[in-house]
């Protein structure tokens, strides 16, 4: 039974850019274009940043600085999980008497998983249970930065020509005030953040740009061209006989995670700090309304703007199916859940011949033809032993349970190929009020939501035919 | 999985040292010999079936491990004659919660973590760790100091071994009594006594 409510098996049409299919657990609804919306189809801005292991926050440009990573909590190079530190008695001279020795602690990194361990590589212990912990230096960090530099420059210039253009073509009139629904984004060699407007192309104020930048401009950094050399180091002449000591080498993923070095042996691989995670909020691209918005303390899971599809649109799910045989007509038996508190009422369609949606089906599907109707969400309901019959009156042919907002019934499927597995396809029509609307003027106080219909197309596989 | 066990041919002598802390909720069966300062847990299995088992000093043996020297899974025991193979295991051992082993050789200051598996053709030599759910049923010797970590059983040297648990033992040998009865402590020549 608890496969058949895994929720990949009924798939919502979501008709963005581009068309996709995706349970309705993975969606969001923009309840003022009233429309599905999928991951593909909403812009996504980076909210807060925070470190997975101590879960402490940053803000983004500090973390920028930290190359986004974290300051106290490193990660072990060889499997990749978080790193304690742990400690140690060591005995030490006294400072004052070097002849009588006392118990020093003495603090050590070391991973729970595959026990690796920092002086598996030679560091030392520290006396300090944080922050003694050094990274390597990159031999090659001067000349990397230098040649940042260089580009950053570049690229402001071409920025800034850019703009002059734009603005001897635009009429001349005040400076756009940056509007709320603005994206960072990080330019051309990282540049720093400019609040830009993301697709539509609209300059941004660039009597702005000119103004800050031109302190800046009057250094001139100049870089030295890369040597070629004629001469390499020659490999060293056991190279193809000598017998590879596999614990010491390297994997991939390993060597991988440390660009800078990318270390062949393992004892030279070192602990990297901890690469932070980040908080996003998702935008309706059309309407520009934030769909997902979540809390900005990196403990709490809690979300202050949350548009799920799961809590707007009606949730068919799979009950159980039948053996299904080709060409023989079966009943399968699904649920349709109401998530919203008024009574809803759905009515299914067949999809029509040649629809474009209907690419996937296998088999030909029969819908009650009645419309059904779903009682709202009674939060209080499940608390209520007395419950009072529903008073629906239901075709006990096509409607078999009903429970507070649920109701299972029947479809009819008939199977057309006669391998493979079985999918069918629907369209599935819905009344939504959109509490969200604007508040209307005065004169239509009596007005409470107008209710507007919704058809998505919903795709089932119901799995392969029966032996 | 875990072999049937055929418990006709068991003998029931275990024999305790002096200093071993052994619960009588702990499950003995054949020719066992426990050395000193081993640590025994209630619910722990230590069955010799198809040979003596002889358990070294200072090891700690947790709460559901099985230690079984059994016959290889296609004999049956009165098929053939077999020849009784000791099973050895050396000093300041661990063996973790959950864990099966039925490794005929096992050296010191090994760690088989949380239901792990080593199977009889394994020989373990020093510092080795076999790591948490994992199953090393191969037939070879595993080098001293190698980890074995993760699903895919990833292996990995490390350049010392693990530390004896010497003061989890000290404090479990101080404990276990106050709340466990123990079998009695008995020389190697005389005839077992539960207590």
């Amino acid at each position: 039974m608890a496969t058949l409510l895994q929720p990949e098996k009924v798939l919502y049409l979501v008709r963005g850019e581009k068309k996709i299919r995706v349970p309705l657990s993975q969606l969001y609804f923009c309840r003022y274009c009233s429309e599905l919306r999928s991951l593909e189809c909403v812009s996504h801005e980076v909210d807060s940043h925070f470190c997975p292991s101590c879960l402490e926050n940053m803000p983004s440009a500090e973390a920028k600085l930290k190359k986004n990573r974290c300051a106290n909590c490193f990660d072990c190079p060889c499997c990749m999980h978080t790193l304690s530190t742990r400690a140690t008695n060591i005995p030490a001279p006294l400072p004052d008497d070097p002849t009588k020795t006392t118990m020093k602690k003495a603090y050590y990194l070391a991973c729970g998983f595959c026990r690796w361990t920092s002086r598996d590589v030679g560091m030392a212990d520290k006396s300090v249970a944080s922050g003694g912990w050094q990274e390597p230096e990159n031999p090659h960090t001067q000349r990397i930065n230098k040649l940042i530099e260089y580009y950053q420059q570049l690229a402001q210039r071409e920025k800034l020509e850019r703009d002059r253009k734009k603005l001897a073509r635009r009429r001349p009139f005040m400076p756009q005030a940056f509007s709320q629904h603005t994206i960072h984004v990080v330019e051309k060699y990282g540049l720093g953040t400019r609040l830009q407007r993301q697709r539509s192309g609209a300059p941004i104020s660039a009597l702005y740009g000119l103004s800050l930048k031109e302190g800046e401009d009057q250094k001139e950094i100049t870089i030295e061209p890369a040597q070629a050399l004629d001469e390499v180091e020659p490999l060293p002449e056991d190279y193809y006989t000598r017998p590879v000591n596999l614990p010491e080498v390297t994997t991939l993923r390993q060597r991988l995670l440390q660009p800078d070095f990318q270390p062949a042996g393992a004892s030279q691989l070192h602990p990297r700090h901890k690469h932070l995670l980040m908080k996003r909020s998702l935008r309706c691209r059309k309407c520009e309304h934030n769909l997902s918005k979540p809390e900005f303390n990196p403990t709490s899971i809690k979300f202050k703007i949350q548009l799920v599809a799961v809590s707007y649109i009606p949730e068919v799910r799979i009950m159980s199916i039948p053996n299904l045989r080709h060409m023989k007509e079966s009943q399968v038996l699904l649920t349709l859940t109401n998530p919203v508190e008024n009574i809803t009422h759905v009515s299914l369609y067949t999809c029509e011949e040649e629809d474009p949606d209907d690419i996937n089906s296998t088999a030909k599907v029969l819908v009650p033809s009645k419309e059904l109707v779903l009682a709202g969400k009674d939060a209080a309901a499940e608390y209520d032993e007395l419950a009072e019959p529903q008073g629906f009156q239901d075709d006990p042919d096509v409607v078999t349970f009903r429970k507070s907002n649920k109701i299972g019934f029947f479809i009819k499927v008939i199977p057309q190929r006669e391998e493979g597995d079985v999918t069918v396809a629907f369209k599935l029509r819905h009344d939504f009020r959109n509490l969200a609307a604007p508040i209307r003027n005065t004169e239509e106080v009596e007005a409470t939501s107008e209710a507007i219909w919704l058809t998505h197309h919903v795709e089932l596989s119901l799995g392969p035919l029966a032996t | 999985m875990l072999p049937t066990l055929y418990l006709s041919d068991c003998k029931g002598s275990v024999k305790i040292a002096m200093g071993a802390v052994v619960c009588v909720e702990s499950d003995i069966r054949g020719d066992v010999t426990i050395g000193a300062r081993t640590v025994v847990h209630p619910k722990a299995r230590i069955i010799a079936e198809a040979g003596p088992i002889v358990i070294g000093d200072g090891n700690l043996i947790e709460e559901q491990a099985l230690i079984i020297n059994s016959y290889p899974e296609n004999m049956l025991p009165d098929a053939e004659d077999v020849e009784p193979k000791t099973m050895n295991i050396g000093i300041n051992n661990v063996f973790e919660v959950g864990c099966v082993s039925q490794a005929l050789k096992i050296g010191d200051n090994n760690v088989i973590e949380s239901k792990a598996e080593v199977g009889r053709n394994v020989i373990l030599t020093s510092g080795c760790i076999v790591g948490a759910c994992c199953a090393v049923n191969t037939c070879e010797v595993i080098p001293e100091n190698t980890v074995i970590y993760g699903s895919e059983c990833l292996r990995r040297v490390q350049t010392e071994r693990p530390q004896p648990q010497t003061l989890q033992l000290d404090f479990l040998m101080k404990i276990l009594p106050n709340y466990h009865h123990l079998k009695k402590t008995v020389k190697a020549s005389s005839t077992p006594a539960r207590s």
